[in-house]
């Protein structure tokens, strides 16, 4: 496969996020104009914040006063997730300097692609690959935003039912992720009880807490299984 | 926006690029002092586990419809499973989210219509 191959495939698998990238960011576009906010404003949060709830809770908390550290506090602390998506990647990128500076467009989604896609690709594929969904999934939040800021009222009351439909191809794309790795009991307990435990959480309206801590249930899951399972080996042995 | 708003909007974006990028540093370097042909062994045990329960965790909180309502759950539960079956057919990414995404429209225009 050619580089540009790289880059073309890049744009392929991206094309999926767009259907939840989109409508999410026309709803923020709207919801910070409506906050008091300029739409040329609301495009530059998008385009250096790069991160949705985060984002929305830094609209939300600048337009009712809250103390401006608190604003970074929180707003920070919603992105501290993202701490474990770059390690994971480490042993697929190659060595170079601009890697680091790429990791600006890793957000939940583009991780959960990355870390499917780059170990089946050649290392000289990578860059292109990753530039190309990144800017894809990047242009089209800071797109949806300038759409939302600009003529989202309009939009949403023209077209309500897009705005339900499209965003089911961000799990439809989780799903089709994390299909492969249904390899064993252990690994089906462990991704089984995260959904759901994400999911009740996300119900009962923990939503910025609701993807860390599900992670962290799910590897104790893991790490509770892969005990038993040796237990049995050893009883097995004896 | 106030020159305060400003800042802190620049604040709060460098943290989260220092938070997506700096532990990527720190394992690129904890590689590099291991041996290059077992890099994947080099890499924590709990870090692997995370990453995968990382993506079934969004996978949970993306699956509450738009819309919660009966017709909400119902589009989501089908679109799964159409979403599994044509994975398992394809093998592809692009299709399967296709036909997810279809048939959860045309479960919604349906029960629209129904009503």
């Amino acid at each position: 496969m050619s580089n540009i191959s790289a880059w073309r495939l890049g744009a392929r698998d991206a094309l999926p996020l767009l259907g939840g990238y989109i409508p999410v960011a026309i709803s923020f576009g709207l919801i910070a104009v409506q906050a008091g906010f300029t739409a040329g404003a609301a495009v530059l949060i998008s385009t250096l914040i790069y991160a949705g709830a985060s984002q929305f809770l830094f609209i939300a908390m600048v337009a009712a006063g809250a103390p401006l550290w608190l604003v970074i506090v929180m707003t920070l602390l919603i992105n501290a997730r993202h701490v474990v998506y770059g390690p994971n990647l480490a042993p697929y990128l190659p060595s170079g300097r601009l890697w680091p500076w790429l990791m600006h467009g890793l957000t939940d989604q583009i991780f959960a692609l990355a870390h499917t896609r780059l170990p089946q690709l050649l290392e000289s594929q990578r860059l292109g690959w990753y530039c190309s969904a990144a800017l894809i999934a990047w242009g089209s939040w800071i797109a949806g935003t300038a759409l939302g800021a600009v003529a989202g009222a309009e939009i949403t009351a023209r077209w309500p039912l897009l705005g339900q439909v499209l965003p089911f191809a961000l799990p439809a794309l989780f799903i089709v992720l994390l299909a492969p790795r249904f390899t064993s009991w252990q690994w089906t307990c462990t991704l089984g009880s995260t959904a759901l435990v994400a999911l009740a959480l996300k119900l009962a309206g923990h939503s910025n807490l609701a993807i860390p801590l599900a992670a962290l249930c799910g590897a104790v899951v893991f790490y509770l299984l892969q005990q038993q399972a040796t237990r049995t080996e050893a009883q097995h042995e004896h | 926006m106030s020159t305060e708003i400003w800042l802190t909007l620049l604040a709060c974006a460098a943290g989260t690029l220092l938070l997506r990028m700096l532990p990527l540093l720190w394992m690129q370097r904890h590689l590099r002092r291991r041996d290059p042909v077992r890099q994947g062994e080099a890499m924590p045990l709990w870090l692997t586990v995370l990453a995968p329960t990382m993506i079934a965790a969004m996978l949970g909180v993306s699956l509450i419809p738009v819309s919660e309502t009966a017709s909400g759950w119902l589009a989501t539960v089908l679109a799964s499973v159409v979403t599994v079956l044509v994975w398992r057919r394809t093998r592809s990414l692009g299709w399967p989210v296709c036909a997810g995404v279809g048939v959860f429209g045309l479960v919604s225009v349906l029960a629209l219509l129904s009503m």
